[in-house]
């Protein structure tokens, strides 16, 4: 059975799939369907959902069509998720490899630092990092990266741990490989695996860590996020819910989707890799 | 379409009742105030210094002003606008070198000695001129503090000083303290200051970090009968959408400072029980301004400043930021203000292509992308509306070819971007008016300001006519002279805008039926609340 017959076949991987999907063709259709700034003022303030067509889900306190900033908030959040989740991938499994791969000392140096950034919770270190250096996208990017490199790095190092006593990695050193070649050229692809089997916790997580830092206050003011939104809709919560509740589900929606696609891809490769 | 109909409906309300407001010289409520009962009331934050004489601010004031009393206090039908508290009568002497005040008789401090002109003096000289954050500027000339009697203090000032402007200023900076308690050490670190002792209707009780402050009843007050409260505790609700609902569950009786979310007045004023009130913060008036860095080339020419201020629709920021619960502004001074404010000053109407050709004119083409020039915005965060107004001047800039990059910080870090380090271009900011230009307002558009100095000129304005026209008025002695050259003032920064005002606003309370003599003077929530009474 090819791997994506046996990925159909799972059901919350499909949901995932398709949720994922709408969720891309919504980031990737906004300059269509909403052309302009979405943050411009587009009708009477606190409009409710489906009354006017030409704004189906009503205008917040200052007249912003609530549709247009929804389009624009799934850009942002799964920008943010993703680029925040490849960078932490990718200094988690450079640091993982240098550290398992050249072990004694720089291992230990590299492993403590590990430690040191695993015993501050992530969402302290976002939220101070972005409340030092000043929001804007790029560092709320950064700030979230600096939570989550922990959890791959260790993965790797512990898979670099048993590859780089095999025969292959031996065979390299004799004919005079350069270490830094053998580590990023055949250990690392080899380690890679179950480190990208986490990308999807730590993509969901990340948009979920946007979401947070954007409802305190703490993202980029000039675009829209989906906790930005909620949070301007909480201050009047009580006589016009919809807008925080739209955001909200939009939000459950897209950490649903992210994490079952994902799981649902590593399921089937862990199924493929197990037969074969 | 309904709910908007109604929530437009309660806009002109509130305008409404903005402008009786200001038209209505007394209070409505005539019923025999009953005694004892605790009040328990929203406090929003939690000022660690409560000693109103250092720190002159309506966060302290709110708490303290119920513990120390000033020497008067505003009111809406009194002489000048104002009811005698510790003084009974002031006079300022012609040459405008000396001002007289008699003092109440028989008044005693919370640690039962009693009140002489010695606090008065004290006060004066040692905290109201030297520390003071307002009084730095209004008792800069005061030399001396005479004290013939116990129950006279004649203040000296070395150079002409106008009787109008202390007489302004009574209500706010006048807060007297016990001069025992604070001869010894530093003022700065009284432990009074974080436990005040005066002579008000109430005195302090206890604080708890993070859940209240608890004032009791001074049985030994100078007013007849007064106060009618046992009790008052002022519960910590940092989260403005809990006042709403401790109104509703009845943990709560009085919100105010606007404490409940404007957007949730009109479904709070139809539950029983509950009442709105617009009226009680006249002498408290909160200043909508668009502050602007003149460093920059493109802002330092009036013709783009012409093109800013038309370009707000201010019509739509009363009614969509304010929800009605606010008014347009026109200058400097707001209108609500019965000694100073005109009408007869330049206006900028609504219109955008008008600001466009400005702009052109000005010699800002927009670009290929529909953009003339970049700027940073930064709102200041104190307020839900002056950040939402922060969106709203982002969207009218983008509309005549400005583009604005919103900066968010918090208060400390605003404050130092904006009057410590000047890095921006554009900011909002909530100045306050306090019943006379030369307390805080002039220093909004004065040059010669060092740095850091908050709430100030820091945009590097310059202008020679308007500094002689604001430096005559602050030694001119004539009362009707010195209101002309305000007005001529207000004229001044109007043309030349060196900050753009949009709008004035003030609080609502939200109260129970039962809480009595609400409101009834221009300053009610920061006052002493001697006569305010519970309904059993």
């Amino acid at each position: 059975m090819s791997p994506l017959r046996r990925f159909l076949r799972t059901p919350e991987a499909v949901a995932g799939a398709i949720l994922l999907a709408a969720l891309i063709a919504m980031a990737l259709s906004a300059s269509l369907l909403f052309p302009g700034d979405p943050q411009a003022i587009a009708g009477p303030p606190l409009l409710p959902p489906f009354q006017d067509w030409s704004l189906p889900l009503g205008t917040d306190r200052l007249g912003r069509d609530v549709l247009a900033e929804l389009f624009h908030g799934a850009r942002t959040s799964l920008a943010v998720g993703l680029a925040a989740a490849a960078a932490a991938l990718v200094v988690g499994a450079v640091v993982g490899t240098l550290a398992g791969f050249a072990g004694g000392l720089v291992d230990e140096v590299l492993m403590r630092i590990t430690d040191a950034f695993q015993t501050v919770p992530s969402f302290l270190l976002a939220l101070a990092f972005v409340s030092v250096v000043g929001p804007s996208l790029g560092i709320v990017v950064i700030a979230i990266a600096l939570g989550t490199w922990t959890g791959p790095a260790r993965i790797a190092r512990a898979e670099v741990l048993s590859i780089r006593e095999r025969d292959y990695v031996a065979g390299a050193r004799v004919i005079g490989m350069h270490p830094l070649a053998i580590a990023f050229r055949e250990v690392l692809p080899n380690a890679l695996p179950p480190v990208l089997a986490m990308s999807s916790v730590i993509v969901a997580a990340a948009i979920l860590t946007e979401a947070a830092l954007s409802f305190l206050g703490l993202g980029d003011p000039n675009r829209v996020t989906w906790g930005g939104m909620i949070a301007e809709g909480r201050t009047v919560l009580r006589t016009a819910p919809f807008l925080s509740i739209v955001p909200g589900i939009a939000l459950v929606l897209t950490v649903l989707g992210v994490y079952l696609a994902g799981e649902g891809i590593v399921e089937t490769t862990a199924v493929r890799r197990g037969l074969s | 379409m309904s709910g908007f109909t109604i929530s437009r409906r309660t806009m002109l309300a509130g305008s409404a009742m903005l402008l009786a407001s200001t038209a209505m010289p007394t209070s409505g409520w005539a019923q025999t105030p009953k005694k004892g009962g605790r009040l328990v009331l929203a406090a929003d934050s939690e000022p660690r210094n409560l000693n109103p004489a250092i720190v002159a601010s309506n966060g302290v004031f709110f708490i303290s002003s119920k513990i120390v009393e000033t020497l008067a206090e505003a009111s809406f039908d009194g002489k000048d606008g104002l009811a005698p508290r510790l003084a009974l009568s002031w006079e300022g002497a012609a040459d405008g070198l000396s001002a007289t005040f008699k003092l109440r008789d028989g008044v005693r401090w919370h640690d039962g000695k009693p009140f002489t002109s010695a606090d008065v003096a004290f006060s004066a000289l040692q905290i109201w001129k030297p520390l003071q954050n307002l009084g730095r500027t209004v008792f800069k000339d005061l030399a001396s503090v005479d004290t013939p009697d116990d129950l006279t203090a004649v203040f000296k000032f070395a150079k002409p000083t106008p009787f109008q402007l202390i007489r302004n200023a009574l209500p706010a900076l006048s807060s007297v303290v016990p001069k025992h308690i604070y001869e010894v050490g530093k003022i700065e670190d009284n432990p009074a200051n974080n436990t005040p002792i005066g002579t008000g209707p109430f005195k302090f009780g206890e604080y708890k970090a993070g859940q209240y402050y608890r004032l009791t009843k001074n049985t030994d007050y100078w007013g007849k009968d007064e106060p009618y409260l046992d009790e008052i505790i002022y519960q910590v609700l940092p989260d403005r959408t809990s006042a709403a609902s401790a109104l509703e569950a009845g943990e709560i009786q009085l919100a105010a400072f606007s404490a409940v979310p404007l957007a949730d007045l009109d479904r709070i004023s139809k539950v029983p029980g509950l009442k709105v009130i617009s009226k009680g913060y006249e002498g408290l008036t909160y200043q909508l301004v668009v502050e602007i860095n003149h460093r920059r080339k493109e802002l330092a020419d009036v013709k783009v400043r012409q093109a800013i201020a038309h370009a707000i629709d201010k019509d739509f920021v009363v009614k969509t930021v304010f929800l009605g619960y606010a008014a347009t502004a026109t200058g400097p001074v707001p209108k609500n203000d019965p000694q100073f404010y005109t009408a007869d000053v330049p206006t900028y109407a609504f219109d955008v292509a008008k600001a466009n050709a400005l702009l052109d004119e000005a010699g800002y083409k927009r670009g290929a992308d529909g953009n003339r020039f970049s700027l940073k915005l930064l709102p200041a965060p104190y307020f839900n509306e002056t950040k939402q107004f922060g969106d709203y001047l982002r969207q009218a800039l983008a509309a005549i070819g400005i583009d604005a990059e919103l900066v968010n910080n918090d208060s400390a870090a605003h404050i130092k971007a904006v009057y410590t380090d000047h890095a921006f271009d554009l900011a909002v900011g909530p100045p306050v008016f306090r019943g006379d230009p030369a307390i805080s307002t002039t220093i909004l558009v004065q040059s010669g300001i060092p740095d850091g100095v908050p709430f100030s000129n820091q945009g590097g304005y310059k202008n020679d006519a308007l500094d002689a026209l604001i430096a005559k008025a602050s030694e001119t002695l004539d009362t009707a002279a010195r209101t002309d050259l305000y007005k001529e003032f207000q004229k001044e920064v109007a043309t030349d805008l060196p900050l753009i005002n949009v709008a004035e606003w003030s609080f609502i309370s939200v109260a129970r039926d039962t809480v009595g003599n609400i409101a009834n003077n221009p300053r009610w929530a920061v006052s002493n609340w001697a006569d305010t009474y519970l309904e059993s």
